[in-house]
């Protein structure tokens, strides 16, 4: 296919541009994002297994109910109920607000019946790893809010903008050599070949993955603005969201409503669907409500794990769904087919696996954008780079492979510091940070090419401890570490070891183009005339 | 032959044209799909998919925009299809 000279040019500015404002945030998020499908797996694998107790029959969730509202009549306020899922305890309930960010210091209730029908509660203190990598994903670790919505997130939109740009015009710059070299990898040609040969691939393979998660993040960030423009210039009566006359008819609020009732009408709302989780809140007042999740396999869903359904708690009359079945509602599955596409909550466990690694190729892709882009102004037969040039390449090693090594570090040393630390949800957060601008600091003090060979090793390093702290609890108990116990948690493990294989090949590769690549590249280390002009950088 | 003189890049221009306006014919053209589509304006949960189709429909246009040949193309093309597109909303709302 032909295209114009002047559109090309045009299109590769944009696309260089668009990719390197976007590239670094883009990566972290991805990373962490491609974690967060395994969220319960991560968190199950970072607290004690004496943290979920034993599940009750479907018969008893009642009466576990109210013994335990006897004891504890703030749970009225509400609570959560799993049922026969060994995964959960089956009734828990939380002191702390529910609001956009992550309660860290919250303290959770959970409740069980023990073989005699006697109320066992536990006061636990809820492990948030894997609630803090879903932030990191959605804000790319960027605090702070801005009204009621966070600050990441709208920078994350605004990327997903440039993001989106990238994509249309990296398709359109690729368009006419697209057939002759989409599926070749020239790896014997140039480092730069391969680097250019491989984003491509990566790009145009998972170009419709790339199109929805640029699309739908946009949406995550901006839908107020989008709802209120709407609002006020193109609707005449602004449509809400809940109807707001559900509750008309006063009703006895104080009684606790009927959980098998509520489980049996959420399981019979739509074929194929199984309520997993029951979420009742705001009662005692007008908005009282059941907010249900419906699990199906074969279905598309709207949240990251499952569809929703929300019912009055004491009449059943459903509040809102987003798996309404028949004609009137097709818009709202169509919508949450939309959500379902970038949560990856469709085809069970291979689906999630899928999205784990497209997301780990989206990170790869975004890497090797920025290589790209630094090879395009590297300066041929110097070993002295422009200062730009070699600012970049520290800021994309230090940040990229910044985060990798935090959240390994961070999901390490939360089993070790378990035990000594109040609590570890403070601790993740320390570590996180501190790990990340450790790594970009050293990558900005010793130059892009050391600090891209250590920060692999190290991560390699980190992962590998992973299984073997795993190990150690089994042989030395006393320690007070634990090893896991189901295959979900078991498979954290062992994803850390492959990653630590993987890490530790990329490791060598690094190094060996760094001692006999071309001596012009910026990845280059040649002994001495490199420390002399990486020194000046080191006073930044 | 101006059609086929060059693509003059018009950064700025071009890109605040996308912005703006593409960001107005995209309300616009919600607006009529969200009245006059499939279902009309009372379907239920319309309103949300209606929200959903703002996102490529202004994103086609800031990233489709450098094609015009300067930034008073993209101007006068795209202020003529806000103006349309409003003014058919406006009139058979």
């Amino acid at each position: 296919m032909q295209i114009r000279s002047d559109i090309m040019r045009i299109y590769q500015k944009l696309h260089l541009w668009c990719g390197i404002g976007a590239g670094i945030l883009l990566f972290i998020c991805f990373f962490a994002g491609a974690l967060t499908m395994f969220k319960t797996e991560i968190a199950a694998w970072a607290s004690p297994p004496a943290h979920v107790l034993p599940q009750v029959s479907l018969n008893q969730l009642d009466k576990l109910l109210h013994k335990a509202q006897a004891q504890h009549p703030e749970l009225s306020k509400g609570f959560v109920i799993h049922p026969a899922d060994p995964r959960f305890s089956p009734l828990s309930w939380s002191n702390g607000e529910r609001d956009h960010s992550v309660n860290l210091s919250a303290e959770h209730w959970h409740a069980t019946l023990d073989e005699q029908g006697n109320l066992i509660t536990a006061k636990v203190q809820p492990n948030k790893l894997a609630d803090l990598i879903d932030q990191l994903h959605q804000t790319a670790g960027i605090p702070g809010s801005l009204g009621h919505e966070q600050l990441g997130v709208l920078i994350m939109g605004g990327a997903s903008i440039l993001y989106f740009i990238a994509l249309i015009s990296g398709v359109i710059v690729l368009l006419p050599t697209l057939v002759k070299s989409m599926f070749a990898i020239r790896r014997r040609k140039t480092a730069h070949r391969f680097w250019l040969d491989l984003h491509n691939l990566l790009g145009i393979t998972a170009l419709p993955f790339h199109i929805i998660i640029a699309l739908t993040v946009i949406v995550f960030a901006f839908h107020d603005q989008f709802y209120g423009a709407l609002n006020q210039l193109v609707y005449k009566t602004p449509p809400s969201f809940m109807p707001r006359n559900a509750m008309q008819q006063p009703l006895d609020t104080t009684q606790l409503p009927n959980i098998s009732q509520i489980l049996s009408s959420a399981n019979q709302f739509n074929e194929g669907y199984q309520a997993t989780s029951i979420n009742v809140m705001g009662l005692g007042t007008p908005r009282a409500m059941a907010r249900i999740e419906m699990y199906n396999e074969q279905a598309l869903m709207r949240g990251p794990v499952a569809d929703f359904l929300a019912l009055n708690p004491y009449t059943q009359q459903v509040l809102f769904s987003t798996m309404t079945p028949g004609n009137e509602g097709v818009w709202g599955r169509i919508v949450s087919s939309f959500f379902g596409l970038h949560f990856g909550s469709y085809a069970g466990m291979p689906g999630r696996w899928l999205y784990f690694l497209l997301g780990l190729s989206g990170a790869m892709l975004f890497y090797s954008g920025n290589l790209l882009w630094l090879e395009k102004r590297r300066k041929q037969q110097t070993s002295e780079q422009p200062k730009r040039v070699q600012i970049m390449a520290a800021l994309t090693v230090g940040s990229c492979l910044g985060t990798v090594v935090a959240v390994a570090a961070s999901m390490l040393l939360g089993k070790w510091l378990y035990q000594f630390i109040d609590n570890i949800n403070y601790g993740y957060l320390w570590c996180y940070y501190l790990c990340f601008g450790l790594a970009l600091l050293y990558s900005v003090k010793i130059g892009a090419a050391r600090a891209a060979i250590h920060l692999l090793q190290l991560t390699a390093m980190i992962c590998l401890l992973m299984p073997l702290t795993s190990l150690l609890a089994l042989t030395i108990p006393t320690l007070g570490l634990w090893a896991p116990q189901t295959l979900a948690t078991m498979m954290v493990d062992i994803t850390a070891l492959l990653a630590a294989l993987l890490l530790g090949y990329c490791t060598k590769l690094t190094r060996r183009r760094a001692l006999t690549g071309e001596p012009d590249s910026i990845w280059a280390i040649r002994p001495s005339a490199t420390v002399k002009h990486m020194a000046p950088q080191a006073s930044r | 032959m101006s059609r086929a003189a060059k693509i003059r890049p018009d950064w700025l221009g071009k890109t605040l044209c996308g912005v703006v306006l593409g960001f107005t014919l995209a309300l616009a053209i919600v607006g009529l799909f969200a009245w006059f589509g499939p279902g009309g304006i009372d379907a239920r949960d319309k309103y949300q998919f209606n929200m959903w189709l703002m996102t490529p429909l202004w994103l086609c246009v800031i990233s489709f925009i450098y094609l015009f040949h300067s930034t008073r193309h993209a101007f006068i093309w795209l202020g003529s299809a806000n103006l349309l597109a409003w003014t058919l909303l406006l009139l058979l709302r």
